[in-house]
């Protein structure tokens, strides 16, 4: 390539540039790669803020915890990567008032604490919380409000912990790291680690955990955790946000999945923008390329001169789109500041590599097997200008652009399973239709010649070039599937949320009930308007050998199986199993249960941890009594629902001599928590557990995520709209040259008018049919393989979508062929020509 | 034949459509002297085009051979016949052919721009002024009439100084008075750039104001009238 072509190419796209004939493709590119770099730049700093969000659950961004106290070396790196660090000290003690006693959680933290989320106290019992942003000063410590309670304690009185005294200057309302643990049965006390020595409870062999919380840049503790990780010996466990709390971790999860999806959606609105739009470029320069084919030009000097052209237009619009979608996000995050996380991290540099990859991989993609075309005009054109070259076997091309994209996509999601059920889901559907559109074209030819006029001119268009119309329906069916399937999985997963924590989600849990206060405490609850679930029993034990080999040597480090062996497992037993639960393996009790073996349900995390299965014998250690139970079935639990849930289950009757009480949780309206200190009093032995703070920040979350989500979704309904009306732009020349020929044939424009109307209205019902069973099939693939949902069919899309595409396109049509009936026909005639 | 510029022995072009196979060009030889002017004439549908097509090697015959500036355009491939156009051979269309994306000047400049000239600008604005267009550089074709797309389409067959001319119906689109300026243009052109001009028309009073003339008749050359 010389440099004569590089001049002449660029001289001539300026020449076209100032004409005005490069509009439609420039604007095409700019959409998409603006879409998905708004997309990728949003949704990667949402992401990496939801994470951030859900930190605070952990109190840090990561934490180590170990038995013995953690090697210095751990701290030292820490401090040399630049992490902020708290240390923690974690032990039980009693506490003892003047009565009573009370078995307590005890945590001393060092300044600082904690390095995610804050802590909320009360200045009394049941009073107003209130944000703190320190920890007690030494000497003092903060106590949950039921240990006051049970130990009859105000604040200003004083506690003793261990060997010191101190006095309680707070109740202790929330603290973020320990909502993952809301089922500890203990009260908790907050206190200052410089005090922990004076207590003297930590001596050697004491039951102690020892936490380094670690917060910095993201890298760096991505660096850290890398350096870490090998080094971590069996009684050493790293936590960080991705392994904790379940019901943030799996809405977190949906949402990264829908947002990857939506994104998915930009970068297929991207190709079909780019697609057609350059299929529009080279076939208003087949005239370009024959003459200059004519003016003695190499056919390798014009595919040259249309490449060149082609990529600065691509690298131009690719530089113009990422900056606006740098923009873009911009605008976004400050519209929704309110609602996203207060310390949303900064841009990253990965969305401007993707963006710019989607550009110029459709670009690339798409773009290249119309240009090829172009390289293939016969000379001959400038006499005969029916001549235009054959249509390109781009096969191979859009195989590889479709792999390309397929690749971004895996970017995006992060999932192959999903990325491979949108690729494949939609290349299939799109093949399919494409096919059904074309048959269906072919065959209402027939049916339609003896229609009116109007009828006859409008579907003239789709049925001379069936094969051409069936691409204009394939590239509308494909925006408005990308729409579609976007708008369903948004409903899907609002809907999931909506019902994983409705109005009613119970906000306090209740332990330690007397079995004889079982009917009194049920009445008294009903007394004071809650919702409460049912009661179960529970009794503490310890799981020791699995098929009589100690459990010890079954577990692997850092696995929910080593977390449930190393502390006693809350039993219970119940006739019949919990609506919430799902049976994976194995039966439910039998209508006789055997006089002489036990029987156990176990929750299906916890089998695989284990490695148990239908048949197997565990044996427990309950009140000092060894009890060896048969493995009945395996359940799935869903563990979002703040209900009762238990890993194991006995069979009725079982556990009938252990010493057992009743534990439940119910549901009430914030505004009668002064009822909770009548029935604390009511029920002394009782332990009272408040989630409604858990409950709120979930809440807080959800909706904050939800209403990124439907951000995300009007953006890709918009670019999706923008997508259809440049989509729509390039293919109205030819109508437009028909269109002002009838008119000098004395068609009146009322009759052009409806000839166009219907003409778009058909277009784009059959762009809607196909929208929408392609949306199904995608979905289907999705939720079956990848979202693990349960599908039904969307029976009012399959009217809504058809119809709203024919009212669409129907109108987009008709105001971009207004034209016809509103410019002189010479004019359109001499364009057209 | 020595001094011929344009030699064409047994020119045949048939089409085969599913129905039937239609001879365009049947058996055609002819010689065109350097310098000179040959009008192609004939009834619709008589083969005219078809024969220019070959003969300018935008096309290929079923048989036969064509010599065009000494060189057999069936030993050459598509690329190197666009080269030897590029070298020898300008055109003007009955259509114009011009683009509507560039000015008067622009499209003047094309051919120039193509062969890599560097006084492209300055060549083309002298040819615009020599057909008259001096004050129309900066207008694009939808804002000329007919005649002056067509000179525009002239300026631009003379800008790289070719050898040959080949002219399709250069006055076919337009009205008689404005057919006859064209044809003073392009005659006087012509002869100020000895050049060879190959012109299809039916227009009779065109056809005589060239040196000869090949009559065509249903794809057969009848004898030269002239």
């Amino acid at each position: 390539m010389n440099n004569g072509t590089w001049s002449l190419a660029t001289r001539l796209l300026a020449r076209e540039w100032r004409a005005g004939e490069l509009r439609v493709l420039v604007m095409a590119l700019i959409i998409a790669v603006l879409v998905s770099t708004a997309i990728s730049f949003f949704t990667d700093r949402l992401q990496r803020g939801m994470v951030s969000r859900a930190a605070e659950f952990l109190g840090a961004d990561m934490v180590i915890s170990s038995r013995a106290p953690l090697p210095e070396a751990f701290l030292q790196r820490a401090m040399e990567d630049g992490l902020s660090h708290v240390d923690v000290v974690e032990f039980n003690s009693m506490m003892s008032g003047d009565v009573e006693i009370q078995l307590s959680s005890v945590k001393a933290v060092g300044p600082g604490y904690p390095l995610k989320g804050q802590v909320r106290v009360a200045d009394q019992m049941f009073g107003t919380e209130r944000v703190v942003n320190a920890i007690p000063p030494p000497g003092e410590v903060w106590i949950e409000p039921r240990l006051a309670a049970q130990l009859a304690l105000e604040t200003g009185d004083t506690l003793d912990v261990g060997m010191a005294s101190m006095s309680v200057s707070a109740m202790l309302t929330y603290e973020p790291d320990r909502a993952g643990d809301f089922y500890s049965l203990t009260p908790r006390v907050l206190m200052n680690l410089a005090d922990l020595e004076e207590t003297a409870v930590v001596q050697p062999g004491s039951r102690v955990r020892y936490r380094l919380l670690l917060s910095g840049a993201e890298g760096a503790l991505q660096g850290y955790a890398n350096w870490l990780r090998p080094q971590l010996e069996d009684n050493q466990q790293l936590t960080t946000v991705a392994d904790d709390n379940q019901q943030i971790g799996s809405a977190l999860d949906r949402a990264a999945q829908f947002l990857g999806l939506a994104s998915i959606a930009a970068v297929v609105l991207a190709g079909v923008a780019v697609a057609l739009s350059a299929s529009r470029f080279a076939t208003r320069h087949f005239d370009t390329s024959a003459l200059l084919r004519c003016l003695g030009a190499s056919r390798r000097r014009v595919m040259s001169i249309f490449l060149i052209q082609l990529a600065c237009l691509g690298l131009v619009a690719t530089v113009i789109g990422l900056a606006l979608g740098w923009v873009m996000q911009w605008g976004l995050v400050l519209l929704l500041r309110d609602l996203l996380p207060p310390d949303l991290p900064g841009v990253g540099l990965k969305p401007l590599l993707v963006g710019g990859a989607t550009g110029l991989i459709a670009l690339a993609g798409f773009a290249l097997p119309p240009l090829i075309r172009l390289g293939k005009v016969a000379p001959l054109r400038v006499l005969r200008r029916d001549l235009a070259p054959l249509p390109s076997s781009g096969w191979l091309i859009y195989g590889l652009a479709l792999g390309g994209l397929s690749l971004l996509m895996w970017q995006f999601t992060g999932n192959l399973r999903i990325t491979l059920a949108v690729v494949f889901g939609g290349a299939i559907a799109a093949l399919l239709l494409g096919l059904v559109a074309w048959a269906l074209l072919r065959l209402s030819g027939n049916r339609l010649r003896n229609a009116g006029l109007a009828w006859r001119l409008g579907s003239g268009q789709l049925l001379k070039q069936p094969i051409a119309a069936a691409g204009q329906i394939l590239a509308f069916g494909l925006i408005l599937m990308s729409m579609v399937v976007v708008l369903i999985l948004r409903t899907e997963l609002l809907d999931t949320w909506q019902q994983q924590l409705p109005e009613d989600t119970p906000n306090h849990f209740a332990l330690n009930i007397m079995p004889a206060e079982q009917a009194e405490f049920t009445a008294a609850l009903e007394r004071i308007g809650a919702v409460s679930a049912p009661l179960y029993p529970v009794t503490p034990g310890r799981l020791t050998e699995i098929n009589s080999r100690p459990v010890r040597e079954l577990v692997t480090k850092e696995s929910q199986g080593e977390r449930a062996v190393s502390r006693d497992l809350s039993l219970t037993w119940s006739a019949t199993m919990a609506t919430d639960n799902t049976l994976l393996a194995g039966e439910w009790w039998p209508d006789t249960l055997p006089d002489d073996e036990s029987l156990i349900s176990i929750e299906s995390g916890l089998a695989d941890s284990l490695g148990v299965e239908v048949g197997d014998v565990l044996s427990f250690v309950i009140a000092g009594q060894v009890l060896d139970a048969r493995v009945l079935n395996i359940r799935e639990v869903n563990w979002d629902n703040f209900t009762p849930n238990f890993y194991i289950i006995f069979s009725p009757g079982s556990l009938e001599n252990m010493p057992a009480t009743l534990l439940t949780s119910f549901s009430l309206p914030t505004e009668k928590r002064a009822e909770l200190r009548d029935l604390a009093r009511a029920f002394p032995a009782m332990t009272l557990l408040e989630v409604e703070a858990l409950l709120k920040q979930i809440r807080d979350i959800l909706a904050q995520v939800t209403l990124a989500v439907e951000y995300v979704m009007v953006f890709v309904l918009l670019a999706g709209f923008t997508v259809l009306f440049a989509a729509l732009q390039s293919t109205l020349d030819n109508r437009l040259y028909e269109g002002a020929l009838l008119r000098t044939l004395g068609a009146r424009k009322a009759l052009l008018r409806q000839a166009n109307r219907l003409e778009f209205a058909l277009l784009g019902s059959l762009a809607g049919i196909m929208a929408i069973v392609a949306a199904e099939l995608i979905t289907w693939l999705l939720y079956r393989f990848a979202l693990n949902l349960d599908w039904s069919p969307h029976y009012l899309l399959w009217v809504l979508v058809p119809v709203t595409g024919a009212v669409l396109i129907g109108v987009a049509g008709a105001l971009g062929t207004r034209a016809v009936v509103r410019e002189s026909p010479m004019r359109l005639i001499n364009r057209g020509s | 034949m020595s001094d011929s510029v344009i030699v064409a022995r047994h020119l045949s072009k048939v089409v085969r459509s599913q129905e039937a196979t239609l001879t365009i060009l049947d058996d055609v030889s002819l010689a065109i002297a350097k310098a000179s002017s040959v009008a192609i004439v004939g009834a619709s549908g008589s083969g005219k085009s078809t024969l220019l097509s070959l003969l300018a090697g935008l096309d290929l015959p079923s048989s036969g051979e064509v010599h065009l500036a000494g060189r057999n355009l069936s030993d050459l491939d598509e690329d190197q016949r666009a080269e030897l156009r590029a070298e020898h051979v300008g055109f003007v269309f009955q259509s114009f052919q011009l683009l509507d994306s560039l000015t008067a000047l622009e499209n003047v400049m094309l051919p120039l721009e193509l062969h890599g000239r560097h006084d492209a600008r300055q060549r083309a604005a002298d040819l615009l002024q020599r057909v008259g267009l001096g004050a129309r550089l900066t207008h694009y074709p939808r804002q000329l009439s007919g005649g002056e797309q067509q000179r525009v389409a002239i300026a631009r067959a003379f800008a790289s100084e070719p050898d040959i001319l080949f002219a399709d119906e250069p006055t076919g689109n337009l009205d008689a008075v404005t057919g006859q300026h064209i044809t003073d243009l392009l005659f006087d052109l012509n002869r100020e750039q000895h050049t060879t001009l190959v012109m299809v028309t039916h227009d009779q009073r065109l056809a005589e104001r060239c040196q000869s003339a090949l009559q065509l008749e249903a794809g057969r050359l009848l004898e030269p009238t002239q």
